[in-house]
């Protein structure tokens, strides 16, 4: 397969000789990964929110806008996920193609938040426990879903570049396909989980569409915040929650104080997890640098947790 | 809810709120004494200086061994020694006084370490990793605060007399006895000991208020200083009782919780105590007829 | 214990207080030391406890018990507000023999009321330190003394606010240490009481002016020139040179400031 491409690459560039690669914009990191598969060497990919970074709360920069003025399209996630993406178009009176990849997707509203304490602030994003209110944007925490990007992408590449649309579709035949691979995977590692079992919690409030799609039950943890100190009810509340509603593993690694959560997860029996990614990619050197990459990182901390391991 | 769900309930279900409990007590005990002692030396803004005077330690700890817990706190510790023993010998052998020869160090040290951790390029908050909480004790802590406090109250039950003849009349000590310089050291080391393994497991904020709180509150209660020991030791003990229940039953972080009670202890203490405002001020004063 | 000075000088911030003093407190012997104010005799007793270090000369403190001398302080720099009772703070007298962790028992608190009772506060042992007048925190410091069973005893001002009655008494409790052959020195005002009570004098106006038998230490001619002394101290004086000692004679008779 891959030789295939190889073969068809070379033979187009040469028929392009010379051509320089098509600039353009990824909105965030994840995207910008799934962009190059589907782009290849014929698009330069710049991405606006790099790894481990929060696009939520981003502020864009005047290098953006230069950026944003040279490419030729600019993929976003649309969904309410770049609040900043109007202004940074306006601003640089882009006219080229932003294509919203979330096209098409079949979306849910936001998780109803328990947690009084910090909702409808849409100022206070900047703290780790950012909200939405309305739709759930984080569709690509379902392989599924990552078809459907995948699908946009290619024919968004194909409308500004007819030529390299051969390409853009083999690319994105065989990205799909591992997509779809990596789909089964992971259903079958959950399948390994009981169905009772499959209970996590987590401050992150991105992984609706994860739950949806292999049935695992994201909790937020009732009482804790990321900030402020914890009151002994807080702790309280969290440990009668693990306890009664069974959860399995605690993924709140950016909470005020770690040692918290470890006295908590002593308590309960429940497992610490590591870090999610869920909003990012990771650096090179950090094992979460590509989509596929992130998916296989989050199943490999998620599943073990589960298993009680 | 019945009395015993109010009031024992919390520690009986919850393995954090019996092992806060336990890890507060033990602090409570072993630090009040300290506190009434620094107290009476007028040394009871030293607690707060020590927290800043520690960062320098720390900040080497973590420049050897990054961000853990044991070498911070052991650089914390020897920091925190250095700058106690440097100030009492200061203010023993020059005209310095006591307070500014602390003031003077702490700051020294507390400069030291800010530049330190700067030298590592990030500004990482030490600070956090270095100062616990008491919801979150684990079996290492309370191992540390068991030991603190050991240790602390056999040094403080073997120094007791000269301590107490160094505080009282220290030039009569050194005329009979050359225990004095000693034993004045050792007593800081006492303070230093209890105030990081107080900020190890608790905090600053806690550590510091379990030391000066009870001691300040039992003043105006009693005279004596076996009595005055005894005294802060039970507010303290009570404080960290009450603020631990408040902390559950009302959902408020737990540190300020406890010191919040142990200063409404000493606010009532002022009003009504022994030798509080009302009896020494209010209350019309009656005498013997001999 | 006798106590020898050689040469000894005393002083505070490079200044003499005690300049060039020579001579001996035999063993056993009861001694006044009298002079006008500021003329360094608190600070020759500090000298001899140790409390301050000399400018120059020595202090030989014969035998080898040096913890052995007791010092009743002028104005005590006790902290009066630290919580104590009078019979705590006599109980120190004990120390010599309780040392750091020995029991003090119930014959011990005899002594300490005993101690009390000789210098007129009887009943005071639960009192608060805070709650003396100034003769009587002076007092029970000289229980204290009474307990600390020391070679040497030096007392400065020792009758300073206290009535004539309780004086008395106190007078015998220094004449039975002298009987006990205790070395007693005593810095007073009173040169009558001193003349009754003291076989030796030393007068001192920073220089020794006369030390001997009290008659002939304090003979007229000598308080005179205790008298001329200059009590303040000239900041503009020359640097004592030791290579220059044993030129020429100090002049430090009245109006010279050199």
């Amino acid at each position: 397969m891959r030789a295939l491409l190889a073969t068809i690459s070379l033979a187009l560039l040469t028929g392009t000789a010379f051509a320089a690669p098509i600039p353009v914009v990824a909105s965030f990191s994840i995207l910008g990964d799934m962009v190059q598969q589907v782009g290849g060497d014929r698009v330069a990919v710049t991405t606006i929110v790099g790894p481990n970074a929060d696009t939520h709360v981003y502020e864009p920069k005047p290098q953006d806008a230069a950026v944003l003025g040279e490419a030729r399209a600019f993929f976003v996630n649309g969904l309410g996920f770049e609040g900043w993406l109007e202004r940074l178009v306006d601003a640089t009176g882009f006219k080229g193609a932003v294509v919203t990849v979330s096209d098409g997707v079949k979306t849910h509203e936001m998780p109803e938040e328990e947690d009084e304490r910090e909702e409808h602030d849409h100022d206070h994003a900047e703290e780790h426990g950012h909200h939405h209110e309305g739709l759930d944007p984080h569709a690509w925490q379902s392989l599924g879903n990552g078809l459907i990007y995948v699908s946009n992408i290619k024919e968004a590449l194909c409308q500004i570049d007819v030529e390299g649309c051969a390409t853009y579709t083999a690319n994105a035949e065989a990205y799909s396909a591992q997509i779809a691979a990596l789909d089964a995977e992971v259903k079958a590692a959950i399948a390994a989980v009981p169905q009772e079992e499959r209970k996590v919690i987590t401050t992150h409030d991105a992984f609706g569409y994860f739950a949806e799609a292999y049935g695992v039950t994201f909790m937020a943890p009732e009482g804790i915040s990321t900030d402020s100190e914890a009151s002994a009810a807080d702790v309280a509340k969290l440990i009668d929650q693990v306890k009664h509603d069974g959860v399995k593993a605690l993924f709140i690694e950016n909470m005020s104080d770690p040692r918290l959560v470890q006295q908590i997860a002593a308590e309960t029996g429940a497992k610490l997890g590591g870090a999610l990614y869920a909003d990012a990619l990771s650096e090179p050197d950090q094992g979460a640098a590509t989509y596929l990459d992130m998916f296989r990182q989050n199943i490999a901390l998620l599943v073990p947790a589960l298993l009680g391991q | 809810m019945n009395l015993f769900d109010l009031l024992v309930g919390p520690f009986v279900s919850y393995g954090f709120m019996s092992r806060a409990l336990v890890g507060a007590v033990v602090i409570a005990l072993s630090a009040a004494p300290v506190g009434v002692f620094l107290m009476l030396r007028r040394m009871s803004l030293s607690g707060d200086a020590m927290a800043h005077a520690i960062l320098p330690g720390a900040g080497v700890g973590f420049l050897i061994a990054g961000l853990e817990i044991l070498p911070m706190t052991l650089g914390g510790f020897a920091a925190g020694l250095v700058v106690a023993l440097l100030a009492g010998l200061v203010s023993r052998l020059t005209i310095q006084r006591e307070d500014t020869s602390l003031a003077a160090f702490y700051l020294i040290s507390l400069a030291l370490g800010v530049m330190l951790v700067s030298l590592r390029g990030s500004s990482v908050d030490l600070m956090h990793v270095l100062f616990g909480t008491v919801l979150a004790l684990n079996n290492d802590a309370l191992i540390m605060i068991g030991a603190v406090a050991t240790i602390s109250l056999v040094a403080l039950a073997l120094i007791w007399r000269p301590l107490f003849a160094e505080c009282l009349d220290p030039n009569f000590l050194r005329s009979v006895s050359g225990a004095g310089q000693p034993v004045h050291l050792i007593f800081l080391a006492l303070v230093v000991l209890n105030l990081v393994g107080g900020f190890q497991a608790l905090g600053t904020l806690l550590a510091v208020g379990l030391m000066m709180l009870p001691a300040a509150a039992a003043r105006f209660w009693v005279r004596g200083l076996e009595a005055l020991c005894l005294v802060a030791v039970t507010i303290g003990v009570a404080s960290s009782y009450l603020g631990l229940l408040l902390s559950f039953h009302l959902s408020v972080p737990s540190g300020p919780a406890i010191i919040l009670v142990a200063g409404a202890i000493y606010l009532l203490s002022l009003l009504i105590g022994n030798r509080g405002v009302i009896r020494t001020r209010l209350v019309p004063p009656r005498h013997r007829i001999a | 214990m006798a106590i020898e000075l050689k040469d000894l000088t005393l002083g505070y911030d490079g200044h003499p207080a005690v300049h060039h003093l020579d001579g001996t407190f035999a063993d056993g012997s009861l001694t006044a030391i009298v002079g006008p104010n500021g003329s360094g005799k608190s600070t020759l007793l500090k000298g001899i406890t140790g409390i301050l270090k000399p400018l120059g000369g020595s202090i030989e403190r014969g035998a080898t018990r040096t913890r052995a001398i007791a010092y009743l302080p002028q104005s005590a720099e006790i902290d009066r507000s630290f919580p104590a009772t009078v019979a705590e703070l006599v109980a120190l007298g004990h120390w010599r023999s309780r040392g750091l962790w020995g029991a003090i028992t119930g014959p011990d608190y005899d002594a300490v009321r005993a101690a009390l009772d000789a210098v007129g506060l009887r009943g005071f042992e639960d009192r608060g330190l805070d709650t003396l007048s100034g003769g009587q925190a002076q007092r029970a410091l000289f229980a204290r003394v009474m307990l600390q069973d020391a070679d040497v005893i030096l007392l400065d001002e020792p009758f300073t606010a206290i009535d004539e009655k309780t004086t008395a008494d106190l007078i015998g409790l220094v004449q039975r240490w002298h009987g006990e052959k205790r070395t007693v020195v005593a810095v007073l005002h009173d040169i009558e009481m001193v003349r009754k009570v003291f076989p030796e004098a030393l007068l001192m106006a920073r220089e020794p002016v006369a030390w001997g038998t009290t008659g002939e230490a304090l003979a007229p001619e000598n308080l005179l020139k205790a008298r001329r002394m200059t009590e303040a101290w000239d900041e503009h004086a020359a640097w004592h040179d030791e290579a220059g000692h044993d030129g020429h004679a100090h002049g430090h008779e009245q109006g010279r400031a050199a």
